[in-house]
């Protein structure tokens, strides 16, 4: 187990041991390297010590040359046994006696070499001076193997320092042990309440403070959030009980009005039946329950068909299928579903089947997502409309007779709009491919006869009375005259057969581009005072409009021509419900009485000596403007002047 | 000096021959004029077919051709030279009483080279036959002979 996981009373008792081990092994170095220094000098004291006892009584046997007394002298170290070799110099520095005497002379020193000891590996030598009143006689080698002695004293300082480790570590553990208690103990006791707490969910607990230290603020600070929370679930109880009431008050509210809305759906005056989609009841109106001699809890979650089965006697009845029929297009469309009027035979309490005549209407209860989620059945009791109603022979499916009779019309009667539709159609067809005639082979023979009046004229009019060149003019004008009538005609008929290509047009902008044209072409040379009021911007068909202000304009410009100076304004009327534009002009006016002719085909009120034209312009203008939704008309003094007028509706409804 | 080139007109009414014509002598434009009578007669001409097998005085310079003709129509056998590249080079003026949008719009999607209403009078259709023969006969530089078969 990591140390991090280990219980806190362990962690404190396995600190304190290590701290205490630690110190322990610290004190020990020391004290060891402190006796060990010790045991050196002490070791070079005594050795010198032995060297001058050694030393002093060798005087003699070094005064007096005798080698045998100072090997006896040697001899008697034998009694230190770590002190392994030992020799006396002469005063020349030359070997004089050794030991032990079986040690080859080589393996002394060759010669004295300094003074004092020293330590070399495992081993203490050195030399020590042997004096006699001052004098110097000689010099002894002394050499001792410290190696045993070190082992010795190092064994037994590592008995005592384990002995001693052992001793401190188990009286720590055992103190620790006794002392860990004081920190653990209120953690442990913190850490057991909140557990408490978490597990009994009990918010007034309070952890015990044992003390006035960091565990202790701590413990503080718990009880403190502990408060809060007790603070917080309190409050938090008391609105979910203010919110029960609340829900349980909405609920109760909830279930009256709906008891209000099925009273009132149950007192309907009419026969209404909700189903679900899989034509099980939900409910009926209380008539309905009234009129098919039944109550509620009979038929509530049923199926609709099993309620009310057909009447056994009749096998013919065709009421429940034509109803299942129904109910099953409403599911599939999604829309209302009107039957004719059924008979249904109603199943009294007593078994008795009574006859009754329905005319039922079927309609869908959409969702959010627009499926079908109750389909209502309502039901109209014409019993006694059907009763009272003089029936051939008294029969009863003379009403179903009539209605298919009536269906029967309604649908030939569609039938016969569709042939005219039809006949209407290969009628324009036919006027289409009339107009193309007319402007091809109309026009053929009027330009022959053109043509061979004007080579009859070129080749042979000289031979012509004056007369005869007269008439071959008027065959030409005839000839030229039904040309333009035709174009004129084309021209119309296009005007009422052409699609209509409707958008925003700017009648300001017609009426300058008009005028300008206009100014270019015949009223060159002409004095015109021109009046351009302010014109709107309508939804309509741009050259068809132009059309307009070309024939009013031109019109004008055309019939004031024996004025002076002419005065022709363009302007406008601001109606609520639509635009009302004119054009005046002070030319020669017309009578009001034809007021009404002007505007038809190849309609004039003067001569062609007078105005040219075919009387095609003012039709064009009609039939545009007709188009538009508008009208036309027009108002005049004769001999002072004319006023064109139409109309387009502000919010037009265009037929095309 | 210029070699006078061919113009073919392709009409069916007699009149209207006689007219062009007579409008075409009116300005001494003595240029060679061939008549076709129907489209199918003008196809057989230009593909030197049927009775004019054998033909090899080359393509005329301008085609006047007529819209409104019994057997082949006027826009059939436009569509038939415009498609095939031996004659699609050709130039072709409608020449026609036809002033209807469908027959214009017809002429020119075909890729006719100028459409002219026939007028009325007949002064403006002496000018009108007389400017189309000058500017197409005589002005105009027929394509080459290579690029006509």
């Amino acid at each position: 187990m990591p140390l991090r996981d280990l219980p806190i009373r362990r962690k404190l008792i396995l600190l304190l041991l290590l701290t205490s081990a630690v110190v322990m092994l610290l004190m020990r170095v020391t004290f060891f390297t402190y006796e060990y220094l010790t045991f050196r000098r002490e070791t070079i004291r005594q050795l010198s010590t032995l060297g001058e006892v050694i030393a002093a009584n060798s005087t003699a046997a070094l005064a007096f040359d005798n080698q045998d007394d100072a090997r006896e002298i040697l001899t008697a170290l034998k009694a230190n046994r770590h002190l392994v070799a030992a020799a006396l110099y002469d005063g020349s520095g030359k070997f004089f006696a050794g030991y032990p005497a079986a040690r080859p002379v080589t393996a002394f020193p060759a010669a004295p070499d300094g003074e004092g000891f020293h330590f070399e590996q495992s081993y203490l030598s050195g030399f020590q001076p042997v004096t006699q009143r001052e004098r110097r006689l000689g010099t002894l080698y002394l050499q001792l193997d410290t190696g045993v002695v070190m082992r010795e004293w190092l064994w037994g300082s590592l008995q005592i320092a384990l002995g001693l480790m052992a001793v401190i570590v188990g009286v720590a553990y055992l103190l620790s042990r006794a002392l860990q208690k004081q920190v653990s103990q209120p953690i442990l006791a913190l850490a057991e309440t909140a557990r408490a707490i978490s597990e009994r969910k009990n918010y007034s607990v309070r952890a015990t403070k044992l003390g006035d230290d960091e565990i202790g603020r701590l413990t503080d600070a718990f009880n403190q959030m502990l408060d809060e929370i007790q603070a917080l679930n309190r409050d938090l109880e008391r609105r979910v009980v203010e919110r029960t009431a609340q829900l349980e008050a909405a609920n109760k509210e909830l279930n009256r009005s709906r008891a209000v809305f099925e009273s009132i759906f149950e007192s309907l005056p009419g026969l209404f039946l909700v189903l679900k989609p899989d034509l099980t009841i939900v409910t009926a109106s209380d008539a309905y329950l009234k009129a098919t001699m039944t109550t509620r809890e009979k038929m509530v979650g049923q199926n609709m068909f099993e309620v009310f089965p057909d009447n056994p006697a009749e096998p013919d009845a065709t009421g429940s299928s034509n109803l299942r029929a129904s109910l099953e297009r409403v599911l599939a469309t999604g829309a209302t579903d009107n039957m004719a009027i059924q008979k249904y035979d109603v199943r009294r309490p007593d078994g008795v089947y009574e006859e009754r005549y329905w005319s039922p209407v079927n309609s869908p209860l959409l969702g959010v997502d627009r499926r079908v989620e109750y389909l209502i059945h309502r039901v109209e009791d014409v019993t006694d409309f059907v009763r009272q109603k003089p029936v051939q022979n008294g029969d009863p499916d003379a009403m179903r007779i009539k209605l298919e009779q009536m269906e029967a019309e309604i649908f030939q009667s569609s039938q016969k709009v569709q042939a005219s539709n039809q006949q209407l159609r290969s009628a324009n067809a036919e006027l289409e491919a009339f107009s193309y005639s007319v402007s091809h082979d109309l026009r053929a023979p009027l330009r022959h006869i053109d043509g061979f009046a004007g080579l009859l004229g070129k080749s042979d009019g000289k031979q012509l009375s004056e007369r005869g060149r007269g008439y071959l003019a008027h065959i030409s004008d005839s000839a030229r005259q039904m040309g333009t009538l035709i174009d004129d005609l084309l021209v119309f008929s296009r005007m009422g057969r052409s699609e209509m290509n409707l958008g925003p047009v700017d009648l300001r902008q017609l009426a300058d581009e008009t005028v300008q044209t206009i100014k270019r072409q015949e009223a060159a040379e002409r004095k015109i005072k021109w009046e351009l009021g302010a014109l709107p911007v309508v939804h309509g068909d741009r050259p068809m409009l132009r059309q307009v202000f070309v024939n009013l304009i031109a019109n004008a410009v055309k019939y004031s021509r024996p004025r002076e100076e002419a005065d022709i304004e363009v302007g406008l009327f601001d109606e609520p419900e639509e635009w009302v534009i004119f054009v005046r002009d002070n030319g020669v006016g017309f009578e009001m009485q034809y007021a009404q002719k002007l505007f038809g085909v190849f309609q004039r009120l003067h001569r062609a000596e007078e105005f040219e034209g075919t009387g095609i312009g003012l039709a064009n203008v009609r039939r545009i403007i007709t188009r538009h939704g508008g009208r036309t008309w027009a108002e005049s003094v004769v001999g002072s002047g004319a006023t064109f007028y139409f109309s387009l509706p502000k919010n037009p409804g265009i037929k095309t | 000096m210029k070699s006078l080139r061919r113009i073919m007109l392709v009409e069916d009414n007699l009149n209207d021959i006689d007219l062009t014509l007579a409008a075409l002598e009116e300005h001494h434009l003595a240029n060679e004029i061939v008549v076709a009578r129907d489209g199918a007669e003008a196809l057989d001409y230009l593909y030197s077919r049927g009775k004019f097998a054998g033909r090899d005085d080359g393509p005329p310079a301008v085609i006047l051709l007529d819209i409104k003709m019994p057997k082949v129509g006027g826009l059939e056998v436009l569509r038939q030279m415009k498609s095939d590249p031996a004659l699609s080079a050709l130039p072709v003026v409608m020449l026609t009483s036809s002033r209807e949008e469908p027959d214009l719009a017809a002429s020119y999607s075909l890729g006719a080279n100028a459409y002219v209403v026939k007028p009325v009078d007949f002064q403006q259709f002496v000018d009108a036959v007389r400017q189309i023969g000058v500017f197409w006969a005589v002005v105009n530089e027929p394509p080459p002979r290579n690029a006509i078969k």
